[in-house]
C-alpha cells in the first residue's frame, strides 16, 4: 500500500478508484481533477476551507487538493442552514458538490471540487505533521468542539485498517459503503482506505440501503455500514446469492445488535467485524458478534487502561487526537465510556457516563440540546430524554412554556408549537436528532429527592395525551389558577359521545377537586356543591382555564370555580361553589 | 381508498403525534417540507408498506425519491406492483 502522505506524489494510470451511477473514474483522471482544484485553491495555503460533498469521489478530490496546498478541510456534517453560517466567517470559502449554493453563504467564495477547468499543478507528498481534516462529533455542531485530525493520525489508522484487515478483504476488492465520508468512519472506510490501498471505492450516496444490491453482483466487494442499514440489509434473502462476492462487512456508529450480526453473517456469508471508536479517538476496537456481548479486541497499537477511578476506558493509540501526548508519539484520551477490562487485553463496554445519546448512529448531547432549546422564546425549561419508537429510539422533549409560549400554544395550537421549536433545532441539529414526541406541563416533573430524574420525564412521555396536559399552575393565598388543554386522545372523552365528544360534568368537578386536593395538601371530602351549572360543551382540542378562589372557615374549606375557554375568556365551561373539609 | 389508508399508515406506523390522516394533504412533500419526516422514517415506511402491500422497494435512488415524495406518489407505486388487492 502507499502511505496517504505519498499517495499522489508519484504514480497514475487507468485503474479505477471511484465507481458509481456517475461513472468511472481512474487513477489519471483523479491526479488531473485534484490538481485543477489544486491550482484554484493556492492561494488559500494555510487556511480553513469548508467541504461537503454527496459524491464520494469529489469529496476525496476536495480532500485530497486541500491537502496539496496545505489548508485544512473543514468537513460539515450537513448543509444545515445554521452549521453553513457559523462556519461563513471562519472558512475562507465551501467546497460542495451539486448545483446550487445554498443561500446562507450566498457572495462566499463556493466552488464544486468537479467544476474546475484543467490546470498545470505538480501534485507533492504532504507533510506528516501538517493539520488536514477538521472534524465534528457527529449529530450537533453546536458546543462541540472541533477534532483536528493530521496527516499523520489518517496516515496511521489507514495503515491499521489494512495491517488487520487487509488479508480478509484481498486486493483490488471494491468497497461499498452506506457511511458518509464526512465523519471519521466514512472518511477511512470510504475512501482514505481504499484510496491508499489500490481498491476502487463507490461514490454515490445512498439513502436506501437496498441501492446497493445490484453493485454487489459486479465482483468482490467489501461493505462499510452502519447498524440500522445491516438491519435493513439483513431481512434481503436476495443477498444470499451474493454471498460469493462478499469479503468483509463493517459496522460502526453505535451498538449492532447480536440478531442483525447473525442474519448478516448468513444472508452475506461475512460476519460483520463491529468497529468501536470515535471522531477523537479513531478505531479503538473490533469484536465479531455470534451470541450477544462478546468482547472487544483492540486494534494492532491501541492499547487501553481504565482511568484512575476504574470507570472510563482510557485509550492510547498513535490516531487518538486532542488528547495527551504519551510514548512512541502516540497520545492518550479517557473516552465517555465505561468498561471491564478481560484478562487477554479485551474489554467490555458498560455505557455511558454522560447525558451523550445515540440516535440512527448519530451522537447527541442532551445537554447541548437542551440549552440550545432554551434559547427559544417560548421555552422557559427544558429537558430531553430518549424514549423507545416504532424503529429506533427517538428523542423526546418535556417543555415548560413562558407565557409567550403559551400564548402561542392557545393561539396556534399544539402540533404548530412543536414544530415551530422543531424547526429551531432544525437549524444545528440533524432532523432524526430532532424530538420525536412533545410534552408541555407547568413544571419538569420531579423525582421526591427534587431531581428531573430520567425516569420522572420518561414517565411523563409514556403517559402520552391522552390526559390533560397542565400548562400553568399558579397560585397565591386564597386563589389558583391553572390551565389544561384537553387532548384528542383523552381517556375520558371515549363513550361520551360516539362522533361527538365531550367532557363530561362529572368529569370536570373530579378535575376541581384534585387541585382542591393539591392546594390543601389532602385528598378532600365534599361537603356540598352548589349552584353547579354546565354551560357550554367542552370538547376535545378545548384549551381552559380554572380559576379557583378558596376561603378557609373554622372547620371546613369554602370554594368557588369557574371552568373558561384560555383562548376566549368570556366562553364559560362550568362553574359552581361548595365546601369541602380535609379528609381525617 | 388507498390513498387514505397509506395516510393512516404513517401516522400509525410512525407514531406520529398531533397529527390526524385526514389532515396530511395527498399532495404535500411527506419529507423535510411538508410532513417533516426524516431517514429513520424512510426505513421505518419502507417496511411497513413491504409487510402491507408486499411491494418491493427498488435500488434506484432517483426512483426512490420520487416513490416517497408524497402520499400520492406513494399510492401509485403501490397500484403499479398490484399491492392494492393485499392491502384492502
Amino acid at each position: 500500500m502507499t502511505p496517504l502522505s505519498r499517495l499522489l506524489a508519484a504514480g497514475g494510470g487507468t485503474r479505477i478508484v471511484a465507481f458509481g451511477r456517475e461513472g468511472a473514474l481512474s487513477e489519471d483522471r483523479l491526479r488531473a481533477d485534484v490538481g485543477a482544484l489544486a491550482a484554484y485553491l493556492e492561494p488559500l495555503a494555510g487556511g480553513r476551507v469548508a467541504l461537503h460533498c454527496q459524491d464520494a469521489y469529489a469529496f476525496a478530490v476536495g480532500l485530497l487538493a486541500v491537502g496539496q496546498v496545505g489548508a485544512v478541510a473543514v468537513l460539515v456534517p450537513s448543509r444545515q442552514p445554521g452549521a453553513l453560517l457559523r462556519l461563513a466567517g471562519e472558512v475562507a470559502g465551501f467546497l460542495l458538490d451539486g448545483e446550487e449554493v445554498p443561500p446562507e453563504i450566498e457572495g462566499r467564495a463556493c466552488v464544486s471540487p468537479l467544476a474546475l477547468p484543467p490546470a498545470e499543478y505538480t501534485l507533492a507528498a504532504l507533510d506528516r505533521e501538517a493539520p488536514w481534516a477538521e472534524l465534528f462529533t457527529s449529530g450537533t455542531t453546536g458546543e462541540e468542539k472541533p477534532v483536528v485530525k493530521a496527516v499523520r493520525h489518517l496516515e496511521d489508522e489507514v495503515a491499521t485498517l489494512e495491517a488487520r484487515f487487509g488479508a480478509a478483504l484481498g486486493a483490488g476488492t471494491r468497497m461499498l459503503a452506506t457511511a458518509s465520508p464526512q465523519h471519521l468512519y466514512g472518511l477511512l472506510f470510504r475512501v482514505l482506505w481504499p484510496l491508499a490501498t489500490g481498491r476502487p471505492f463507490l461514490r454515490t450516496p445512498i439513502l436506501h440501503p437496498e441501492e446497493l444490491v445490484p453493485t454487489m453482483d459486479e465482483g468482490d466487494f467489501a461493505l462499510a455500514s452502519t447498524p440500522l442499514a445491516l438491519r435493513r440489509l439483513a431481512e434481503r434473502a436476495e443477498l444470499t446469492s451474493r454471498a460469493a462476492h462478499c469479503r468483509a462487512v463493517f459496522s460502526s456508529g453505535g451498538p449492532l445488535e447480536a440478531g442483525v450480526a447473525r442474519r448478516v453473517a448468513e444472508t452475506l456469508g461475512a460476519p460483520p467485524y463491529e468497529v468501536y471508536g470515535s471522531t477523537e479517538t479513531g478505531g479503538i476496537a473490533v469484536r465479531q458478534q455470534w451470541a450477544g456481548d462478546e468482547a472487544w479486541q483492540p486494534l494492532p497499537g491501541v492499547a487501553t487502561a481504565l482511568d484512575p477511578e476504574a470507570e472510563r476506558l482510557v485509550v492510547t493509540s498513535p490516531f487518538v487526537s486532542g488528547g495527551e501526548p504519551a510514548d512512541a508519539g502516540c497520545t492518550r484520551l479517557a473516552t465517555g465510556d465505561r468498561a471491564e477490562l478481560l484478562p487477554g487485553g479485551g474489554f467490555r463496554l458498560r455505557g455511558r457516563v454522560d447525558r451523550v445519546v445515540k440516535v440512527a448512529e448519530k451522537r447527541l448531547s442532551l445537554p447541548d440540546m437542551e440549552s440550545r432549546l432554551r434559547e427559544h422564546p417560548a421555552v422557559e425549561e427544558a429537558a430531553l430524554v430518549l424514549v423507545e419508537g416504532p424503529g429506533e429510539p427517538r428523542v423526546a422533549a418535556v417543555v415548560v412554556l413562558t407565557r409567550l409560549g403559551r400564548e402561542s400554544y392557545v393561539r396556534d395550537g399544539r402540533r404548530a408549537l412543536g414544530r415551530e421549536l422543531s424547526g429551531h433545532l432544525a437549524r444545528d441539529f440533524d432532523r432524526v436528532l430532532l424530538p420525536r414526541v412533545w410534552r408541555f406541563a407547568d413544571a419538569l416533573p420531579r423525582d421526591a429527592q427534587g431531581k428531573t430524574s430520567v425516569r420522572a420525564l420518561e414517565a411523563l412521555v409514556t403517559e402520552g395525551t391522552t390526559r390533560p396536559e397542565r400548562l400553568v399552575f399558579e397560585q397565591e393565598p386564597g386563589r389558583a389558577v391553572v390551565e389544561w388543554r384537553i387532548p384528542p386522545e383523552l381517556a375520558h372523552l371515549e363513550g361520551h359521545f360516539p362522533g361527538h365528544p365531550v367532557v363530561a360534568g362529572v368529569v370536570q368537578v373530579h378535575w376541581v377537586m384534585s387541585v382542591l386536593e393539591e392546594l390543601l395538601g389532602t385528598p378532600p371530602r365534599l361537603t356540598s356543591l352548589e349552584a353547579l351549572k354546565f354551560h357550554e360543551v367542552l370538547g376535545p382540542r378545548d384549551h381552559v382555564r380554572l380559576e379557583l378562589e378558596t376561603e378557609a372557615r373554622e372547620d371546613a374549606t369554602r370554594f368557588r370555580f369557574r371552568l373558561i375557554d384560555a383562548a376566549k375568556p368570556e366562553r364559560t365551561f362550568s362553574s359552581g361553589r361548595g365546601s369541602c373539609r380535609a379528609e381525617s | 381508498m388507498l390513498e387514505t389508508e397509506i395516510k393512516r399508515l404513517i401516522v400509525e406506523s410512525l407514531a406520529l403525534e398531533d397529527v390526524n390522516p385526514e389532515g396530511i394533504e395527498t399532495d404535500a412533500a411527506l419529507f423535510v417540507e411538508g410532513l417533516g419526516l426524516d431517514s429513520i422514517d424512510a426505513l421505518e415506511l419502507a417496511m411497513v408498506l413491504e409487510e402491507r402491500y408486499g411491494v418491493t422497494i427498488e435500488d434506484d435512488p432517483e426512483m426512490n425519491a420520487r416513490i416517497f415524495a408524497s402520499v400520492r406518489s406513494l399510492a401509485e407505486f403501490v397500484r403499479s406492483q398490484g399491492g392494492e388487492a393485499r392491502g384492502s
